[in-house]
């Protein structure tokens, strides 16, 4: 049974109780570690302890003589029989790289995969670990991009010049004339640490093998299966068709379970080789170092205004620290042409200029994780805006009501080419700052508790979400994953299964399309199931990413239900001798408009089946439709935080006393469901902007590789979110938009602003993130030790 | 090889005698000895909290719990937590009607520590919740859902509901 938080007459609106969330409280749901057959061996995998190493020789003869060890794994034993990693190539400058499953020649970050140890059980595959000697010839490691990119820089790829994985310039309007024309020219720098998605689940698969028909069985933590379907059957050289690929129940995937890794497809051959199922799950330590990073970005930036702070032009160069291979699938121009491409955000910026770059470092590979790009590239223009107000004389508020998209200016085309439509930038900032009281935090941002400095943030963003064909992942990028399908079955019990390749890491996708199907089609939610996890079921489809997957699935659903309700109507007018404009479906039930006449669907969906030999073939078609979904272009969705934060000026720590956001996500499917999203977004938002970092020695080694050095927010850190909506439907099907990344944009700028604007009453400032204790001391201009 | 030790505990009202290693950790136990998964193992250092479970009627971590440790011990686990006529605890019930779940990987740690909150403070403040529960790490919550769940769960088992 679906319980009804409300009572609403449509389900789409109403924040339904999700089924999907009973085996998790029952300790009953399966994830990946809890699959396991009979005869199943156990993969660890020895790592780099080096940066930047030749591989002089590896001897795995103790670890072979292990009881209990199957087979030691080299990357010479798969040289030349795999196809390794190639990079995507991209449009602009930088050179690709070329990442083989096991490092062969030379390591280039501490983390990266040498050996794979199968044994019969885990504990023994870490033993034999141990076994293992590798002679390493140390290399000069490269650490950061500004040096990475020098010509006398230590070359991590032999193909990639000066160290760029990728390198781009754009330029729109006329920057140079905007600058010198301008009334006032501001320029900031900003410096945001290396983060970790930090899933409570690691990565980890059980891959199984057999000759002939569906021969690779892939239970795989990742969000994606369709596209781990494509590549394992690329990289292994079989045939599409012979692999499956499922994604059993996820611990969180926030982008980290989206790019392709060595260790999964490791684990595929090794099941191809000893033709046993194999398991490999990753620990916490593997996680932190053999899981993708992301943002590490060092942005200076410059506005051009004129006398009333209206923006002339917007110039910026951005490094990232990319690490040591351009991720595979997305790219190493993720985080550094998202920040480049979409820093203009939610304000008209006429004139655009970035040079940005993906610097290769001997550091774990940054891949996708929420809001890619996006929150440092908000964040680095938010504070901006501040520091210009600030030279202006004028609010910061003001600032941004002169320069946001307004309602009567859409469409609106901006600098970087998109179009800005079916989206309250300016509703969402009016209900945050009345939610908010805003006048009145100002009037009475003196009266702080004794001794803190308060600080008065406000951010507003821009996020594209659900993109369709013609727009790409990324500003410039070859990636175009536009579409998706559903197939809607209606079982000959009158029950309706949805299938999709949209699998759920907690965002309740099978509870949004059973919403969005049981309105279309008059069928009772608890009478319809959802299967999206499985590419032996599910109709090709891309996955969840991006902010996406509401958007493309309850299309979908919304495109296959009317179709479906033909089929349905039409059989069910012949069967009850009614025209079909008579007929509508409710409650699982066919009738007439009057309840004259009834029929239930299971009755027909039987008699269609069982005892079709009466119905006329062209009405008897099957129950079971597939369409996909293309919305050609995406929808934005914004936001406006108001974060207010204390500041001690002796301890330099941060604590967040209120925090207000109204966000436009569209229209909304399942409003609990969409506010745990925002919330959830604002908490690791919170973390971001204060607490985590991944830090590396001048030696590339991590020094934070457990949870006791990554610090994530707490229940403590976390403050309590005030969340209002001010939303406005998109142009997609249905009218909805993504909510699952933006609102940890607006929460590092809001943050960071707040942080910022407490600084600023003792003339402090500050442009290194998080902001630890450290840093906003310093940016009280306090003097530490550096050598603590 | 390594050494091995003949242990017999209580796991959710049921006795089990069983041989393991000493280094099997009481999570790695649970799981693969007595197959029950629903402890989940988050970070195996200690802090996340997702492997939490009740030893002797105090949460403990069993990722650091050693299971020869819990030798003649009484453990609670997620698969525990429904009353004898196969109901939901309060606690559980809450967490489902106030969206408390997302990925659900560190929901069975939440659960026994809200529980034992619950057992020793009936009607904790907010800030009470917080505390309590920041020895437990979820990521995708945002934790503001967790802390009304455990408000309606106490309001509930006062009576109050």
């Amino acid at each position: 049974m679906s319980g009804l938080r409300f009572v609403n007459e449509k389900a789409v609106g109403t924040s339904v109780l999700p089924d999907e969330a009973r085996p998790l409280l029952d300790g009953e749901a399966r994830f990946l570690n809890d699959i396991a057959f009979p005869g199943m061996y156990h993969v660890a995998f020895l790592r780099s302890q080096h940066a930047h190493a030749l591989l002089r020789g590896v001897d795995t003869s103790r670890a072979k003589a292990h009881p209990g060890v199957i087979k030691v794994l080299t990357g010479r034993d798969l040289h030349g029989k795999v196809e390794p990693f190639r990079s995507m190539p991209n449009r602009f400058s930088g050179g690709q790289s070329v990442q083989d499953w096991l490092a062969v020649e030379k390591v280039r970050f501490v983390g990266e995969a040498i050996c794979a140890v199968v044994a019969e059980d885990r504990a023994t595959a870490e033993d034999a670990i141990e076994l293992i000697e590798v002679d390493y010839e140390p290399l000069t490691p490269v650490t950061n991009p500004r040096d990475g990119e020098k010509d006398d820089a230590p070359r991590i790829h032999d193909t990639c010049v000066n160290n760029y994985l990728i390198k781009r310039e754009y330029e729109r309007g006329d920057v140079d004339a905007a600058f010198a024309s301008a009334h006032l020219t501001v320029r900031r720098g900003f410096r945001i640490g290396r983060k970790q998605a930090l899933c409570l689940e690691g990565r980890g698969c059980v891959a199984a093998f057999r000759r002939d028909g569906f021969e690779l069985s892939m239970w795989m933590s990742h969000q994606l299966p369709y596209v781990v379907r494509h590549y394992l059957a690329r990289h292994l050289g079989m045939a599409e068709n012979q692999v499956r690929v499922v994604a059993p129940q996820t611990g969180g995937g926030f982008g980290q379970k989206a790019s392709i890794y060595p260790e999964e497809f490791v684990c595929a051959w090794l099941a191809r080789l000893l033709r046993r199922p194999v398991k490999w799950v990753e620990d916490r330590l593997e996680n932190m170092v053999a899981s993708t990073h992301a943002r590490e970005q060092d942005i200076e930036l410059e506005l051009a205004v004129d006398a009333q702070g209206h923006i002339l032009a917007l110039r910026s160069n951005i490094w990232v620290d990319v690490g040591a291979y351009s991720t595979y699938l997305w790219s190493a121009g993720m985080e550094p042409l998202q920040t480049g491409g979409l820093m203009p955000g939610p304000y008209k910026v006429p004139a655009l200029r970035y040079l940005t770059r993906g610097v290769a470092t001997n550091k774990t590979p940054v891949g996708p994780y929420r809001a890619v790009g996006r929150p440092s590239a908000s964040a680095s223009l938010e504070l901006l805006l501040d520091e210009t107000a600030h030279r202006l004389g004028i609010d910061p508020v003001e600032i941004r009501r002169r320069n946001l998209i307004d309602q009567d200016e859409m469409p609106y085309r901006n600098a970087n080419n998109l179009v800005h439509d079916n989206v309250g930038y300016v509703p969402c900032l009016q209900m945050a700052l009345s939610k908010a009281g805003y006048d009145q935090l100002r009037a009475a941002q003196g009266q702080a508790p004794a001794g803190k400095l308060r600080g008065i943030g406000v951010a507003c963003f821009a996020e594209l979400t659900g993109l369709g064909t013609s727009t790409p992942v990324g500003p410039g990028t070859l990636l175009q994953p536009g579409r998706d399908a559903v197939t809607l079955r209606l079982e000959t019990t009158g029950t309706l299964t949805i299938a999709a390749a949209l699998p759920s890491q907690g965002q309740r996708i099978a509870t949004a399309m059973r919403q969005v199907a049981a309105d279309e089609l008059g069928i009772s939610m608890d009478d319809i199931s959802c299967l999206t996890n499985d590419t032996g079921m599910a109709p090709y489809g891309f996955g969840t990413f991006a902010s996406r997957t509401a958007v493309f699935g309850s299309g979908a659903v919304i495109q296959a239900a009317a179709e479906m309700r033909r089929r349905i109507l039409a059989l069910a007018a012949f069967l009850l001798d009614e025209p079909v404009e008579n007929l509508t479906i409710s409650s699982s039930v066919v009738h007439t408009l009057d309840r004259g006449k009834t029929l239930s669907l299971r009755d027909m969906a039987e008699h269609s089946f069982f005892s079709a030999k009466d119905i006329p073939q062209d009405l008897n078609q099957g129950f079971e439709v597939t369409s996909f979904y293309d919305p050609k272009h995406g929808s934005f969705a914004a936001g406006a935080h108001v974060v207010v934060v204390d500041v001690d000026p002796d301890t330099g720590a941060v604590e967040i006393v209120r925090y207000v956001a109204a966000e436009d996500v569209g229209r909304l499917i399942n409003p609990a469901v969409v506010e745990g999203q925002i919330i959830g977004g604002i908490a690791q938002g919170v973390g971001e902007a204060l607490l985590e970092e991944l830090v590396y020695d001048e030696q590339g080694q991590p020094r934070t590789v457990t949870l006791a050095d990554y610090l994530v927010p707490s229940a403590l850190e976390v403050p309590n979110i005030e969340l209002h909506h001010a939303n406005t439907p998109s142009g997609a099907l249905g009218g909805f938009k993504g909510c699952g990344e933006g609102s940890i944009i607006g929460a590092l700028g809001g943050i960071a602003c707040a942080v910022a604007d407490a600084l600023r009453q003792r003339g402090g400032d500050i442009h290194d993130f998080p902001a630890s204790p450290e840093r906003v001391l310093r940016g009280l201009g306090v003097a530490l030790d550096d050598a603590g | 090889m390594a050494r091995e030790q003949s242990i017999t505990l209580t796991v959710n009202g049921r006795e089990y005698t069983r041989t393991v290693t000493v280094r099997t950790s009481l999570a790695d136990f649970l799981r693969d000895h007595l197959h029950l998964t629903g402890t989940h193992t988050g970070c195996e250092h200690g802090v996340c909290g997702a492997c939490t479970v009740s030893l002797n009627g105090r949460s403990a971590r069993s990722c650091l719990t050693l299971a020869v440790q819990a030798d003649g011990g009484d453990v609670v686990t997620i698969e525990g937590l429904r009353d004898d006529e196969g109901e939901w605890s309060p606690v559980q019930k809450a967490f489902f009607e106030n969206f408390a779940v997302q990925c659900g990987f560190c929901t069975p740690g939440f659960l026994i520590t809200a529980i034992e909150l619950l057992r020793g403070n009936p009607d904790p403040s907010e800030e009470e919740i917080r505390e309590y529960l920041s020895g437990n790490i979820c990521r995708c919550s945002g934790y503001q859902a967790i802390i009304k769940a455990v408000q309606a769960a106490a309001a509930a088992a006062r009576g109050q509901e």
